[in-house]
């Protein structure tokens, strides 16, 4: 069985590669990073700079030449592009946005439907698939892949200029502890009061899209959940997070979940292992004075 | 400028409750507009406000549709179409349902949303523009437009482009594009007089995959919820400080 995998983005080829990988021989089409080359593939073709176009035009030569029984791209901006043209240009049908493959008798498959709500299992016998980021963790391997630089034709896309998103510039989605804040931190100015917590634990700060996105307390690749990163810390510390469903959906891979919520009633109390039920900045206070013991 | 725009509807997902065994219960469910066919049809309006043009709203849906077309004209939509025979999500078969409509129409710009909010499928746009054979501009937070030329900001992972295309073109958008305006009243109520034009589709859904399960994810989690703040965080601590060693 082999399968060739398409990433734009390295950490998300390292994902799908590891978890691929335990399933069949796999190739990866990947943007030019050496990284790549540790996570098991037989070959890894690099390109430097591509659009939708050209990615699409060379992994149907690729495809016609080895034959692959899969092709899994990464659901990112541009994967979603190159999976739709593939799609298009091919007859191949593509189901979506899984995070979860099996192929016994018949290929199983989930993905999250409803926003988030349900886990969607289907059986088919599709052949494309967009893989949601954060399908395992990247694990290396002492191998090196052997690469090769593939040739793309001319695009008709071009970037007329490039800009820089605000960055937290700390990756979250390989953190061991995380300290994710919710809206009811209540402000920028609160989350110093957080930061003891964040230091004593060597943890990552992360938080709620309200946080990153709308109020901008945190910058937007520190975001958790449906939208924004799956992560899977061994604790994932959810400060005046409320719980809501597509938020839940990327703590799914942590393995110990604590929640601090001044709401009894908040949803975070029936998907966290520990929590507890009061004003967040005292229980942050108490639990910093007792790890200093 | 003739402006086409995808309108999906969908259950309320903020209001679907599941039953003991985890599964969905749809029944008497209100439906509205999907979150980003709302971005989608506020960006056609900015761009009619703007630069002049007719827009043409068309949802692949039901009899039950006509809801999601009202809203739609409330917020500016000119003409809407409803495209009948929804019945379950399969972007080929959206994308086929849709393509044959518009094929023909000589839009100049198509939007829709990046990825709708119950499926979050996302292959829609690609797969029109590909048919279409017209240019594609994803997940769009800024559209402009200059003669014939489209130039648009397009929010990436882990930064944002400036691109440009002629006309014609598909354009995706994403949520940080612009809030969506709330109708007045009156807007609402010329709204509801509009006639809506309704085409059967007759879809073919035979290669869709087997749904085998749809359930809500059981939660494993221990649930061990302290309301004595003490007894938590002495437990908490001992817990974190093994972790943090
Ligand atoms: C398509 C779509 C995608 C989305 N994607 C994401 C996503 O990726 N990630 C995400 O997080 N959300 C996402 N959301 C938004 C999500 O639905 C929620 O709105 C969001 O998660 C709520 O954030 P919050 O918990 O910080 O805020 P709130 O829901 O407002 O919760 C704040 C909580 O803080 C508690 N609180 C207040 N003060 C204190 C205090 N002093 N001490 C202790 N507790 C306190 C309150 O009791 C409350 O429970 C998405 C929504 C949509 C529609
Ligand atoms: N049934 C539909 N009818 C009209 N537009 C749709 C339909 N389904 C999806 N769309 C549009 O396509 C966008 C992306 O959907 P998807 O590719 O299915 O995630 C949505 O935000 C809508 O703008």
């Amino acid at each position: 069985m082999r399968g060739l995998l398409f990433s734009d983005i390295p950490k998300n080829a390292g994902e799908m590669a590891s978890y691929f990988s335990k399933k069949m021989d796999i190739d990866i089409i990947s943007i030019h990073d050496e990284s790549v080359l540790k996570y098991g593939a037989s070959k890894v073709y690099f390109y430097d700079s591509g659009f939708s176009d050209n990615l699409s035009d060379a992994i149907i030569k690729l495809n016609d030449k080895n034959k692959y029984d899969f092709i899994f791209i990464s659901s990112t901006v541009l994967g979603r592009e190159i999976a739709g043209i593939l799609s298009a240009r091919t007859g191949m049908k593509c189901l979506t946005e899984i995070f979860y493959f099996d192929n016994n008798d018949k290929i199983i498959t989930k993905r999250l439907f409803y926003g988030g709500k349900t886990v969607m299992e289907e059986s088919s016998d599709f052949h494309l698939f967009t893989v949601a980021p954060g399908i395992s963790s990247a694990d290396t391997l002492e191998k090196i892949s052997e690469s090769e630089n593939l040739q793309l034709q001319k695009s008709i896309y071009e970037i007329k200029s490039r800009l820089d998103k605000n960055s937290g510039g700390e990756d979250i989605s390989d953190a061991k502890i995380i300290v994710s804040i919710g809206r009811g931190v209540g402000s920028k100015e609160n989350i110093q009061k957080i930061e003891p917590l964040v230091d004593i634990l060597h943890a990552k700060l992360a938080g709620s899209r309200p946080v990153c996105l709308d109020y901008k307390w945190l910058s937007e690749d520190q975001q958790v959940g449906l939208s924004g990163k799956k992560v899977r810390p061994d604790f994932y510390i959810a400060l005046g997070i409320s719980g809501q469903i597509q938020h839940i959906a990327g703590i799914r891979g942590a393995k110990t979940v604590i929640a601090i919520n001044k709401d009894k009633t908040a949803p975070i109390f029936d998907e966290c292992d520990y929590g507890i039920v009061d004003d967040l900045f005292s229980v942050v206070d108490k639990l910093v004075n007792e790890l200093k013991k | 400028m003739n402006i086409a725009v995808l309108i999906k509807q969908t259950i309320d997902m903020d209001q679907l409750k599941t039953n003991e065994n985890g599964e969905p219960i749809l029944d008497n469910l209100p439906l509205k507009l999907d979150i980003l066919s709302k971005n989608a049809i506020e960006a056609a309006v900015q761009l009619k406000e703007k630069y002049g043009g007719e827009i043409t709203g068309i949802s692949f849906g039901t009899d039950k549709t006509t809801s999601a077309i009202k809203e739609a004209y409330a917020m500016g939509v000119d003409t809407g179409v409803i495209l009948k025979g929804y019945k379950k999500s399969n972007p080929h078969v959206t994308a086929n349902v849709i393509y044959e409509y518009i094929k023909d129409k000589n839009f100049d710009i198509i939007i829709l949303g990046n990825q709708s909010s119950d499926s979050y499928s996302g292959i829609l746009a690609p797969v029109l523009s590909e048919k279409m054979k017209i240019p594609l501009l994803s997940n769009a937070i800024g559209i402009e437009i200059a003669d014939k030329n489209v130039k648009a900001t397009l929010e990436l992972e882990e930064y944002n482009v400036i691109q440009t295309q002629a006309m014609p073109v598909v354009i995706s958008v994403a949520q940080e594009i612009n809030n969506p305006r709330l109708p007045n009243v009156m807007q609402i109520m010329k709204a509801g007089k509009k006639e809506i034009k309704i085409i059967d589709a007759n879809p073919n859904y035979s290669d869709s995959p087997n749904v085998i399960s749809n359930t809500a994810p059981k939660s494993e989690r221990k649930r061990i919820i302290f309301e004595n703040t003490d007894d938590g965080v002495a437990e908490i601590s001992r817990l974190l400080r093994g972790a943090s060693r």
